[in-house]
């Protein structure tokens, strides 16, 4: 067997999840070392800092917007519904690979997730709320935004409920708390481990608190995992229909560009994407930053450099299908649309789209490239951008050129627009870094559920 | 570790099974689609011989779907590398391999594709039937409006037909299903040929040649099922498009395909095969795949219907419109319920999966489900736009399902001798005997 190099056989017999001289112990020391380490590390510092510089103006954005009235950004007829609904359904569809990742990997016995579960499911959580902030601000006034509730009221108002966007509302709400509650039960039993190694009193009543009285004992494993089953089995129909909800915001509309039945598929696939690609933004830096390598190794990396592989050439496959059927329907408004998006004024914001979310994704082909962690770094990047390009082609190039010639015009961003995009991303990393500080980054149980002396047969090996 | 050493109980050759399954399948084959020809040629009245070709392409459709989620089952559990599947996956590749052949019983079809006599797909007659709607409208002197409207929309569905003309014409669909079938049959035989190789070579070299392969594969099988989808099937009714529909075909395609793993494999067994080799486990998760795969279709059929049913566009709801009216309403109403809400209940419960032979009778039932959901699809074209629109249900259909389904069954026990039932020294092999379920 001398002659087949590693790398092939790799291809069948893959490496360890936990590299280095790890067991129980180490892991544990690894994972808990970030939050107990008296200062975090510089680089830490840094980057919280800019977050919170950004959620500074994402506040004074929206303060600017409320004061002032939704003028200030670019949204105009025809585009009415402009960049808030871009980030929106960005901010989603990152929002996606959490549940994916801890829910149908875990019922696909996908091991590989226990490295970057809990990091993904943060993710998630931080991304949807980000996302859920924009239609909020959005409605214009701010303080009856509890009319997007159905709640009996004296006026006898009710919102529409035929209308997608009420079903986001449930959708997006649904999602994010079962979310919030799988990722808060996978969290416990790490949470009782740091509350057990906690040297101060606050730590530990802190600690304690969350942990919600959890000792170990083999009855609370027991239903710890019946319940986390059964969450993973919930949440699975979750991630298909968030992402299809939110592309029934578009698709059952008569709108050229908008209207096609391929749209909750070809969401769900496309959030997958850009989820992967935001937990590559993420990992490779704080896997760097915090010293988790030998728990968040090349092998999960590469993993995820095949699922941004193969769910970028669904989203291609979307598109490609989009085109062909704008062609075969005969239908000259959809036709129009599709010409109108590749080669219209908005020609530039289509090729970005396509050639970060299709042709770029392609150098994942050669295991080289997958395994250069710069080369992964600035790909996930690229995805994350063309992801947002995606959206705004959909929305932008199909509104502005609608039905009358006469109101075509080309829609720009004011600053407000872009500085409250950046805003979100404060928002998101204030959020993430406190997470990281404060919270295990990785699921401690679970990665050593993975090392080969958790398993009962390991020694016949 | 290896699979070398691995010694595998029980009997894991087809033997005398596989000549005896192919003889009655090939004959059941054969009486089904002799006796359906004389049904639909000699009894049936003037349009019996399109209601035959119409059922033959619902019976066609059918196996070729089994057979391309197989290769879909085969060529996946490569790209991810699966284990559990191994000692099934034998099976699948078996029936994968019989693609090639099935595409020998779509030549029949060149005839309702060619002749004037018999029309399915109708762009390939366009001609002749522009003759007839303007004899018509000109015997009506001057027009009445209903007259005007149908005159209108008749020149509307001529043109949307010549300018699809550059895709849908004979010569070029006759290409592309060429093409589609030299593609499934290039990858048929790469991956049954490794796999087989795989039995007796001594590294995995044949292995790690079906997974270097496996990833453009994908791609293509997913490339040329769908357009092979629209060409076959959405093209029957030439106006109508749905970017969805590829998606939709694929998950019956698969669900069909594993159900009839279930099926085959519990045959096997019952036969005295491969009874040390699939076990509980293995069932298990191919229960998984079909309630995993009834919620997919489901969520696919929802989409296409309530995009549709929304937007409310006549060029797009004439597809679910017909199969509304009196004539269809039961059967669409029949497969929403009977293909997605109660096999949704029925597998939901882990007793179901594991218990086998309550497993087979689902299987059964998803394959039947499946060929109901082909008629669907295909049959309301028959008689579309007929005053007298009905469904056209009768035995006909039952016996060029039967006699498709033999076909495919004696294809696919033809290929069971010729090696062993499962894949011997696969890598993973010893991995997937011993897994467990949680």
């Amino acid at each position: 067997m001398a002659d087949s190099s590693a790398i092939t056989h790799e291809a069948v017999f893959p490496p360890a999840l936990v590299q280095g001289k790890n067991d129980f112990h180490s892991i544990t020391e690894t994972v808990c070392g970030v939050l107990e380490a008296p200062k975090p590390p510089k680089s830490w510092y840094m980057i919280f800092g800019t977050a919170v510089a950004l959620l500074g103006v994402l506040g004074a954005m929206i303060v600017y917007l409320i004061a002032t009235g939704v003028g200030v950004w670019g949204n105009n007829q025809p585009v009415a519904w402009g960049w808030p609904i871009v980030n929106f359904v960005f901010w989603v569809g990152i929002g996606h690979a959490g549940t994916l990742i801890s829910a149908v990997l875990f019922l696909f016995r996908q091991d590989w997730r226990t490295g970057i579960n809990r990091f993904s499911e943060a993710m998630t959580i931080f991304a949807v709320i980000c996302a859920g902030m924009f239609p909020a601000i959005h409605v214009g006034r701010i303080w009856v935004i509890w009319w997007v509730f159905p709640l009996p009221n004296q006026m006898s108002m009710w919102p529409n409920f035929r209308s997608p966007l009420l079903w986001d509302v449930f959708a997006v709400s649904t999602y994010f708390s079962v979310s919030l509650l799988f990722w808060y039960m996978g969290l416990v039993p790490d949470l009782a481990t740091v509350r057990d190694r906690a040297k101060t009193k606050a730590r530990r009543f802190w600690y304690g608190l969350f942990a919600l009285g959890w000792n170990g004992s083999n009855r609370q494993w027991h239903r710890y995992e019946r319940a986390y089953l059964l969450l993973a089995a919930l949440a699975t129909p979750l991630v298909l229909s968030v992402h299809s909800v939110v592309s029934f915001d578009f698709a059952t509309s008569q709108l050229p560009g908008w209207h096609t039945t391929i749209f909750p598929p070809y969401f769900v696939a496309g959030a997958i994407f850009s989820g992967f690609a935001m937990v590559l933004t993420l990992s490779i830096p704080a896997r760097k930053i915090f010293g988790l390598e030998e728990l968040i190794t090349m092998r999960h990396i590469d993993n995820m450099c095949k699922v941004i592989m193969a769910t970028g050439m669904m989203v291609g496959y979307a598109y490609a299908m989009e085109f062909f059927m704008a062609w075969y329907s005969g239908n000259e408004y959809e036709g129009f649309a599709f010409i109108n998006r590749a080669f219209g004024p908005y020609w530039w914001a289509y090729w970005i789209m396509v050639s970060c979310n299709v042709l770029s994704p392609q150098i994942f082909w050669s295991k080289k490239m997958r395994n250069n962690l710069t080369v992964v770094f600035i790909m996930s990047i690229f995805v994350n951008i063309g992801m947002w390009f995606e959206r705004f082609v959909i929305t932008v190039t199909s509104l502005n050129r609608d039905f009358l010639p006469s109101s075509w015009h080309y829609f720009s961003p004011t600053w407000v627009d872009v500085l409250t995009l950046l805003g979100s991303f404060g928002l998101f990393f204030t959020f993430f870094m406190l997470f990281c500080r404060y919270l295990p980054q990785v699921a401690i149980s679970e990665v050593k559920n993975v090392l080969p002396e958790a398993h009962p047969h390991h020694e016949d090996h | 570790m290896t699979s070398h050493d691995l010694q595998l109980g029980g009997d894991n050759q087809a033997g005398d099974v596989a000549p005896r399954v192919a003889r009655v399948g090939f004959a059941l084959g054969v009486i089904g689609i002799a006796a359906a020809a004389g049904l639909g040629y000699l009894t049936d009245g003037e349009d019996g011989p399109t209601h035959f070709w119409f059922a033959y392409l619902v019976g066609f459709a059918f196996i070729l779907t089994i057979g391309m989620g197989a290769m879909f089952f085969t060529i996946i559990q490569h790209l991810v590398n699966a284990h559990w599947s191994v000692t099934v996956r034998r099976l699948a590749e078996v029936t994968m391999r019989t693609v090639p052949m099935i595409g020998l019983l779509g030549l029949p079809l060149l005839y309702p594709l060619l002749s004037h006599d018999v029309t399915i797909w109708q762009w390939a007659d366009a001609g002749h039937h522009e003759v007839a709607a303007d004899h018509g409208a000109a015997a009506g002197g001057a027009l009445s409006d209903e007259a005007l409207a149908h005159k209108l929309e008749s020149e509307l569905h001529h043109s949307l037909v010549e300018h699809k003309g550059g895709f849908l014409n004979t010569n070029f669909f006759i290409a592309r299903l060429a093409g589609y079938f030299l593609i499934w049959w290039l990858l048929a035989r790469f991956f049954f040929r490794k796999s087989v190789e795989q039995d007796t070579a001594d590294g995995i070299e044949p292995t790690l040649r079906m997974k270097k392969f496996s990833a453009p594969s994908v791609i293509l099988f997913a490339l040329t099922l769908s357009f092979a989808a629209f060409d076959l099937l959405m093209s029957l009714d030439e106006t109508w498009f749905s970017t969805i529909f590829g998606v939709y075909i694929f998950s019956g395609a698969f669900l069909s395909s594993v159900a009839w793993l279930v099926v085959m494999a519990k045959y096997l067994q019952r036969k005295g095969r491969l009874t040390e080799v699939i076990h509980d486990e293995h069932y298990h998760d191919l229960g998984k795949w079909m309630f995993a795969f009834t919620f997919f279709w489901g969520y696919i059929a929802f989409s296409q219907f309530m995009l549709i049913w929304y937007a409310n566009i006549p060029e797009e709801t004439h597809f679910y419109a017909w199969r509304i009216l009196p004539a269809w309403h039961g059967w669409s109403w029949f497969l929403l319920i009977g293909h997605f809400i109660i096999p949704f209940g029925g597998l939901l419960s882990r007793h179901v999966k594991r218990n086998t032979n309550v497993l087979l009778g689902w299987a059964v039932y998803i394959l039947c489900m499946h060929w109901i959901d082909l008629y669907w699809i295909v049959m309301p074209n028959f008689h579309r736009g007929e005053v007298d629109f009905a469904n056209p249900f009768s035995a006909v259909e039952v016996l060029l399902a039967i006699g498709m389904f033999g076909i495919l069954v004696g294809l696919v026990a033809k290929r069971l001798g010729g090696q062993s039932l499962v894949a011997l020294r696969d890598p993973l092999l010893g991995k997937s005997l011993g897994f467990k379920n949680l």
